[in-house]
C-alpha cells in the first residue's frame, strides 16, 4: 500500500491538524514505513483463526446502574478548557 | 408515469437508565445547569476508562424484544471516528459490526409490517449551541445510552412514516425503556427516502433528512421529500445522494453540509469496553420482563374497547397497564408477563369497557391527567365501581364522580363502596323502598293533575312524576326503576 500526499492531507483535515509543508513529507515516509512493518503481517495464514477484538480475554465487564460522586466538579472541568462561557465550552463557530 | 416512493428509517432512543452508557453520572439532564451532569470520563480526559452500564444491556434487550428482534448472544462496541465539538474523545462509541439486536419487524396498526434491519447500543453527543462567531457546546448528553434502530426499506406512503415513528414511540414507552419524551428529543428519526417508477427493479437514489423529532414532521417532510423527487423525475433530472435538514416552518427540505465532508469514520475495535456475551437465561430473564405490548393490547381489547378510542388510550402505556390488570385479575397465573392465551374473561368486560370509557371522557381532559396518570385507582376499586354501575347501584354521572373521587387524596384510601356511600351517591334500586317513596308523592296535592294527565294519555308527564320522586329520594333512586313503578301504578 503507498501512501500518497493526498492521503495525509486527508487525514490532517479529518482530524482537524494543520499539516506545514515539510511535516506532510515526513509523515508520508514515516506512515509509510510503519505499514511496511505491519505488513509483514500479511505472510501469516489466519484463514482458520478467530478475529481477535481485544487481548484481555475479558467479557460482560459491566457496572450498577447508580449514580456516584464525580471527583471533578463543572467547575474544575470547564477550567480545563481554553475558553468559557455561561458554564459552556466555548469553540470556534462550526458548520 | 406513476412513482412509487421507498423509504427506510433510523431512529435514535435515548435510553432512560439513572446513569450514562459509560460513566457513572446522571443520565436525566432535563432542566438541569449545562455541563452539570459529566464526569472526566465524559470529557475523555487521558486515561480516562469507559465502563460499560449493565441497566443498558437489559434495556436494549426489552426495547429488541418489543420489535420482534432477535437478540445476539454476542456483540461489541467499535469506535466511529470524527472530528466535532459535540463528541471531546474525537470518536464515538457504537456497535457498527456487531449488534446487539438482530432482525425483526414492527407491526403497524393498519397490519403492514416494517421489517427491523437491527439495531444498536451507542453513546449520544453533546449539545452544540450556535451563535454569530462562536459555538457553545454542553456536555450533560454525551453519552446518554441510545438504541438506534434501523429499518428496512418498507415503507411506501408518508402516512406509514408517521404511523411507524408512533408505533415506534409506543413500543419504546410500553417497553419503559425511555421518557418518550419527544420536545426534549427523547426520540430522533433520520428519514431516507427515495422514488422510483411503478414496477422498477433498482430503487430511486435517495436523500436522507436527519434529525426529525416529532411523528407529523417526519410525515411532513417525507411528504415534501416525495413530491420534490418526483417533480426532477418527471423533469428528466437526478436526485443527488445528499443529506437534507426539514424546516417545520417553511415545510420544505433543504440540503445541509454534512459534519464529515468525506464519511470516512475509521471504525475500530473499542479497545475499553469488552465484548458483551449473554446466556440464553440472561436473554430469556430480560425478555420475559417485557410487559404486554399495543398489539395484545388490541388483540386483547378489540371486541370490548372501540377501535379510535384503544388507539388514543395505547399513547398511555399507565392506562392500558390498569386495563390489562383489570382484564387478569381474575385470571390467576396469567397475570404477569406475556402470554398468546391471554383473554378476557367474561365477568371484567364490562369494568374494561366503562374504564376506558372513564379514562377517555374524565381523565385525559383533565389539567392535572400527567400527577393522575403516575397514581391510578387500583384494579379491585375499578372493579368495584363497575359492579355497582352495572347493578344500577351508581348512575352513569354518579360512576363518572366516584372515579374522580378514588384521585382524591383524601379519599382514595377508603374504597369505592365506602366513597360512594360517603358521597351519597347510591341509587335505592331497593323496589319495596322505592314504591314507599313514590306513593308519598303519589300522596301529594300537587302531583294529582299530573296523574289525571297521564291517565289521559298523556305520556310526557312521566318526566314531571319521576323527578318528583327523585326529589323526594334527594336523587338516590334509580330514575328506571321509578318509571317502572309509576306506570304499574297509574295503570
Amino acid at each position: 500500500m503507498d501512501i500518497k500526499r493526498e492521503d495525509i492531507i486527508h487525514l490532517a483535515e479529518l482530524s482537524n491538524f494543520s499539516l506545514p509543508e515539510k511535516e506532510i513529507k515526513s509523515l508520508q515516509t514515516d506512515l509509510q514505513g510503519i505499514i511496511r512493518y505491519i505488513s509483514q503481517l500479511d505472510e501469516l495464514k489466519v484463514d482458520d483463526v478467530e478475529p481477535t477484538y481485544q487481548v484481555f480475554e475479558m467479557e460482560n465487564v459491566w457496572r450498577e446502574d447508580e449514580i456516584l460522586p464525580q471527583e471533578a466538579d463543572r467547575e474544575a472541568l470547564l477550567a480545563l478548557t481554553k475558553e468559557e462561557k455561561d458554564n459552556q465550552i466555548k469553540v470556534p463557530k462550526v458548520l | 408515469m406513476k412513482y412509487i416512493p421507498t423509504i427506510g428509517i433510523e431512529c435514535h432512543v435515548q435510553l432512560c437508565t439513572k446513569t450514562k452508557l459509560f460513566s457513572e453520572v446522571d443520565n436525566d439532564a432535563r432542566g438541569k445547569e449545562p455541563n452539570s451532569c459529566v464526569s472526566p470520563v465524559d470529557y475523555a480526559l487521558p486515561g480516562m476508562l469507559p465502563r460499560l452500564n449493565g441497566e443498558a444491556i437489559k434495556y436494549a434487550i426489552r426495547a429488541g424484544r418489543a420489535m420482534n428482534c432477535e437478540i445476539n448472544a454476542s456483540s461489541r462496541f467499535d469506535r466511529k471516528h470524527y472530528f466535532y465539538p459535540d463528541s471531546p474523545k474525537g470518536y464515538q462509541i457504537t456497535q457498527f459490526y456487531h449488534p446487539i439486536i438482530g432482525e425483526g419487524y414492527v407491526e403497524l396498526p393498519s397490519g403492514t409490517r416494517v421489517r427491523i434491519e437491527h439495531a444498536h447500543l451507542e453513546g449520544d453527543a453533546g449539545k452544540l449551541t450556535h451563535f454569530k462567531d462562536y459555538s457553545l457546546v454542553d456536555l450533560n448528553r454525551v453519552d446518554t445510552p441510545l438504541i438506534e434502530i434501523v429499518s428496512m426499506p418498507d415503507i411506501h406512503s408518508a402516512k406509514d412514516v408517521h404511523d411507524y415513528c408512533k408505533e415506534l414511540w409506543r413500543l419504546m414507552c410500553h417497553a419503559g425503556v425511555t421518557n418518550g419524551d419527544l420536545y426534549n428529543g427523547n426520540m430522533r428519526f433520520d428519514v431516507n427516502v427515495s422514488v422510483a417508477e411503478e414496477g422498477s427493479e433498482k430503487l430511486g437514489t435517495r436523500a436522507e433528512i436527519k434529525n426529525l423529532n416529532s411523528f407529523r414532521s417526519a410525515e411532513r417532510a417525507a411528504e415534501f421529500e416525495i413530491k420534490r423527487q418526483t417533480k426532477l423525475l418527471e423533469a428528466g433530472e437526478k436526485v443527488k445522494q445528499e443529506t437534507r435538514g426539514w424546516d417545520d416552518a417553511t415545510g420544505k427540505t433543504s440540503p445541509q453540509r454534512s459534519k464529515e465532508e468525506a464519511k470516512d469514520y475509521r471504525y475500530m475495535p473499542e479497545p475499553d469496553i469488552p465484548p458483551i456475551n449473554l446466556t440464553k437465561e440472561f436473554i430469556d430473564t430480560e425478555s420475559a420482563k417485557l410487559p404486554l405490548m399495543p398489539m395484545d393490547y388490541r388483540n386483547l381489547f378489540h371486541d370490548i374497547i372501540k377501535e379510535d378510542v384503544l388507539e388514543v388510550l395505547l399513547d398511555y402505556p399507565q392506562l392500558m397497564n390498569k386495563l390489562g390488570e383489570i382484564a387478569l385479575s381474575s385470571h390467576l397465573g396469567h397475570t404477569q408477563g406475556r402470554s398468546a392465551e391471554l383473554m378476557v374473561l367474561d365477568g371484567t368486560t364490562s369494568a374494561i369497557s366503562l374504564t376506558s370509557n372513564l379514562f377517555t371522557s374524565v381523565l385525559l381532559a383533565e389539567e392535572k391527567s400527567v400527577e393522575y396518570l403516575n397514581d391510578l385507582p387500583s384494579a379491585k376499586d375499578l372493579n368495584e365501581l363497575a359492579e355497582m354501575n352495572e347493578k344500577k347501584e351508581l348512575s352513569s354521572t354518579a360512576t363518572k364522580e366516584v372515579f374522580l373521587h378514588l384521585f382524591d387524596p383524601q379519599m382514595k384510601g377508603r374504597g369505592t363502596k365506602q366513597i360512594a356511600k360517603e358521597l351519597g351517591l347510591i341509587q335505592e334500586n331497593d323496589l319495596g323502598a322505592l314504591e314507599k317513596i313514590v306513593d308519598i308523592v303519589l300522596a301529594k296535592p300537587e302531583t294529582q293533575k299530573a296523574q289525571i294527565d297521564f291517565k289521559a294519555g298523556e305520556e310526557k308527564v312521566i318526566g314531571f312524576l319521576v323527578g318528583q320522586v327523585m326529589k323526594e329520594s334527594h336523587g338516590k333512586a334509580n330514575p328506571s326503576s321509578v318509571q317502572e313503578i309509576l306506570r304499574k301504578k297509574l295503570k
